[in-house]
């Protein structure tokens, strides 16, 4: 097995290397449309850093000092030389300093990175843990009892708003029981040690399940499906016959082959990490990444905005590009372009 | 043309501004002892006055609400409501106003304003200090002031209120003149102003400096942490020149949600936060919220108003603009929005501010004499389409309002249905904050609903009304222009007589009922939920934040400090 497998792969590098630089390169002028795009979007939209301004007080800043702020901003220059400006900027992996407090944008976007890939990260892995069981085991018998009742269930939980859902939660957790924390990261002050990482462990139970239920059922059907149609296959049926038990047969050989297509979307739901999710975080008060990208818009920041597109372009460019990579490797068809 | 009255005013006031010493605001309403534990509390309305009422304990810690992150804890560069609600604690300002709006001493022990209104002259106390133990100087005071009129200086706050400032000049160690180049009564106001100590910032990038984040402080308190998007931590300033504080920390947890903050009050997270109208009704049926906490409402400065752009073909003419504001039964808004915790306005001011005459009344809601107002304006349906039209146009205007505000929304769609029934077409638009406020300061609109909000108790209309403030220069954005009202607004400015001064603003208040150019909704009152425990609450038409000592008088009653 292993030495005509070894002839392939030898004679196949040049193609594969072939084929990834012609990714790569089409790569560039992808972000360069992204970027591009992202720039004018925000620019052109209606509203300023200055109209954004008073938000909470509801004050509106007076003539003289608009101009003078407009001018600080650099936006009474033309929109060309702005971007020029900016991207020059970027080439030098500089993001440029927020419009609101003026720190780098890269310090603020490391202060939220750790809360939004812990919380999403977590949330993530929760799924799965839950999701994936499910799936196999209502694939396993589709129909059955179990099948139609897990289904009914995940879909209830689909379509429950998680704002209302986080609200609900908080009420009965936090307010009646007194159980789990309200809000935020950590309790103040902070304690150290077991007792500290127990607390933050705490804080993180509710908004970790709220981000949880309702992706459990894209899940879940994805893999039941591709359990369900496994099961029947003639490898599975073989392995049934070789004296496996029936669980064992589910879960070395109908559930590896339903892995392939999760595993596809998993790698585009990993740039989604990133992102973080605005109600969730504004509920929970969480200083995540998605709070910062929904109030940077809302204030008109734009070096926070344009550093947290680009990053999420260059992300999800980032992967679809390695699944291009990981696609030609494995399938030739792919890479000589006579692809299915 | 009435000459400024040559009058000196000299203020001299009382070295010590004792935290527990405010005098009584006008209408006082002392709350009802706290209240058996199941009964659900009634909201107090008028101004309280807890200063001296109950045995204030000392020590502990104090947990406050702010809605956003700050943007900067630099004085000048400061631009919204958390951050001055931070700064309040931090920085003492020159001059304060007490919780009757007076002008009352701060960092300043006096000031003097010259006769004819241009120069004002202010001496520093001679005990205020920096937290690091120097003293407070007045080179500080021009340093800060330079700062703010400074080209390359963002001051949103403050630039308009040294928008005519000619030079400030120190001429002691302690005292310094700021001459202005317009005489205008309330010049003295604008010293409502911390200071940042100059030294701290020699040679850094005064945008940029480690400061702004980490202030120096010369108030009761001083900054220990600030996490990003989580909380701030103040504790006790020992260098403080005045009266020792009730709490020895205080923290800020930055909450975006509404509902969420109530139930921290609820849970004790927060003792503290602002509450809208359906919150407050939620309150009121919650017995939990009965025992733990109670309701502090009072009326602000703050009023609501439709802005009626004169620009626009329909709204160029008085009677139009009077129609309008008879077509919107504001009654009804005060009953079933707001359930009576709002009053009907009938100029540009809320009922409490001094330029307010209550003796003129609102215009009616009328329909009928709208629709007769209509025909006289020659607004008539005259291709029977059940629309009103004039020369050919169409009497349809959109009316803008800002997303953010559900009240808002609800009475531009009550106005937009009295509206349909006389044959006007008033499509309501929502749009988000910032896109909105570039409509309106470009003057980019026909009708929009929105919300003044006071921060100190000047009521000169000018900036707002004034046809020399129309768009882009200043905020009449509904391009109002009256020349019998241009020149009572220009006198109102440099009449230095108090009485004299409020008797214009009395006859501008029955120009702008008649003239309507805008429509004037309501104010409406604040409302706060509160942990019962904490006492020495004050209230005042210009909040909790605007007055001294507002937030830093408040203790923890009755049980150990937390």
């Amino acid at each position: 097995m292993a030495g005509p497998d070894r002839v392939v792969a030898v004679r196949g590098r040049p193609a594969v290397i072939r084929y990834v630089v012609r990714r790569l390169l089409l790569a560039v002028p992808t972000l360069a449309g992204i970027v591009v795009l992202v720039f004018c979007l925000l620019h052109l939209a209606p509203g300023s850093p200055v109209s954004a301004l008073g938000a909470e007080s509801g004050r509106r800043v007076s003539g003289r000092a608009a101009i003078e702020m407009r001018r600080l901003y650099g936006l009474d220059r033309p929109l060309p030389e702005r971007f020029g400006k900016w991207i020059s900027r970027v080439v030098r992996l500089d993001l440029g300093e927020s419009f609101v407090d003026r720190r780098p944008v890269g310090e603020r976007i490391r202060e939220a990175l750790p809360y939004t890939l812990t919380l999403n990260g977590l949330a993530l892995f929760l799924t799965l843990a839950i999701a994936i069981p499910l799936g196999v085991e209502a694939g396993g018998r589709p129909e059955s009892v179990f099948d139609r009742i897990s289904g009914a269930a995940l879909f209830a939980l689909y379509s429950t708003p998680s704002f209302w859902a986080a609200l609900l939660l908080q009420t009965l957790f936090s307010v009646k029981l007194r159980w789990l924390p309200l809000y935020g990261v950590s309790s103040d002050p902070e304690a150290a040690g077991m007792p500290g990482l127990l607390d933050r462990l705490a804080h993180l139970a509710l908004p970790v399940v709220c981000l949880t239920y309702g992706s459990l059922a894209f899940y879940a059907r994805l893999v039941r499906a591709g359990v369900a149609e496994a099961r029947s296959a003639d490898y599975v049926l073989a392995a049934r016959a070789r004296g496996l038990s029936r669980r064992e047969a589910l879960w070395k050989h109908a559930f590896r082959n339903a892995l392939l297509p999760l595993i596809t979307l998993l790698g585009l739901v990993l740039p989604g990490l990133l992102s973080g999710s605005v109600i969730i975080e504004r509920i929970f008060a969480w200083p995540g990444l998605g709070r910062l990208y929904f109030d940077s818009i809302l204030s008109r920041d734009y070096p926070v905005v344009l550093a947290l597109s680009l990053i999420g372009a260059v992300a999800t460019l980032a992967v679809t590009l390695a699944a291009d990579i990981a696609y030609a490797v494995a399938d030739p068809r792919v890479r000589d372009g006579t692809g299915p | 043309m009435k000459k400024p009255g040559r009058l000196v005013l000299l203020v001299c006031l009382a070295a010590a501004c004792r935290v527990n010493e405010a005098p009584k605001p006008p209408a006082v309403v002392r709350t009802a002892p706290a209240a058996a534990p199941t009964a659900i509390p009634e909201p107090v309305l008028g101004y309280i006055d807890e200063s001296n009422k109950g045995l204030p304990a000392d020590g502990g810690l104090i947990r406050r609400r702010l809605i956003g992150e700050p943007g900067t804890l630099n004085a000048v560069l400061q631009s919204g409501l958390p951050e001055q609600q931070v700064l309040q604690y931090l920085s003492r300002n020159l001059l304060d106003f007490d919780s009757r709006m007076n002008l009352v001493a701060g960092l300043a022990e006096r000031y003097e304003v010259t006769p004819g209104g241009r120069e004002v002259r202010l001496t520093l106390r001679a005990d205020a200090v920096w937290e690091d133990g120097s003293p407070v100087t007045s080179r500080d005071a021009v340093f800060t002031i330079r700062r703010i009129v400074d080209p390359a200086v963002p001051s949103p706050l403050f630039k308009p209120v040294f928008e005519t400032l000619a030079s400030v000049e120190a001429t002691g160690p302690r005292s310094f003149v700021a001459k202005f180049r317009e005489p205008d009564a309330a010049h003295a106001m604008a010293f409502v102003l911390p200071l940042l100590p100059e030294k701290r910032y020699a040679g850094k990038n005064f945008l940029k400096a480690r400061e702004n984040r980490a202030p120096v402080s010369d108030g009761p308190y001083r900054f220990v942490s600030w996490k990003a998007q989580d909380s701030l931590v103040l504790e006790r300033n020992p260098r403080y020149f005045g009266p020792r504080p009730h709490f020895d920390r205080v923290v800020f947890r930055i909450l975006p949600e509404n509902s969420v903050a109530y139930q921290a009050v609820l849970t004790g997270d927060l003792d503290e936060t602002s509450i809208d109208e359906s919150l407050k009704q939620q309150a009121a049926r919650d017995p939990e919220y009965g025992r733990c906490c109670r309701a502090v409402e009072y009326y602000n400065l703050d009023y609501s108003y439709i802005a009626l752009n004169s620009r626009a073909p329909f709204f160029s003419d008085a009677r139009v603009r009077r129609a309008v504001t008879m077509l919107l039964d504001r009654g009804s808004i005060v009953r079933n929005l707001y359930r009576g915790s709002a009053r009907i306005i009938s100029g540009p001011w809320a009922p409490d501010s001094p330029a307010y005459d209550a003796s003129i009344s609102p215009l009616p809601f009328d329909p009928a004499g709208a629709a007769k107002l209509l025909d006289e304006a020659g607004w008539k349906d005259t291709n029977g389409n059940g629309t009103r039209d004039r020369a050919g146009r169409e009497f349809e205007f959109e009316l803008l309002v800002s997303a953010g505000s559900n009240i808002g929304r609800q009475i531009d769609e009550m106005l937009s249905a009295e509206l349909a029934r006389v044959g006007v077409k008033a499509r309501v638009r929502p749009l988000e904050w910032a896109s909105f406020v570039e409509r309106i300061d470009g003057g980019n609109f026909e009708a929009a609903s929105l919300a003044w909000s006071a921060s100190d108790p000047n009521p000169d209309p000018f900036p707002y009304w004034h046809s020399s403030q129309w768009p882009p220069r200043g905020l009449n954005s509904g391009y109002y222009g009256n020349p019998e009202a241009d020149r009572l607004m220009e006198e109102a400015r440099r009449e230095m007589k108090e009485e004299a001064r409020v008797r214009i603003y009395h006859r501008l208040h029955a120009i702008f009922r008649d003239d309507a150019p805008a429509v004037f909704v309501t104010n409406a009152s604040a409302k706060y939920a509160f942990r019962r425990e904490i006492g020495g609450l004050v209230t005042s038409p210009l909040g909790f934040s605007g007055i001294w000592p507002g937030p830093i008088g408040w203790w923890r009653s009755g049980g150990a400090p937390r």
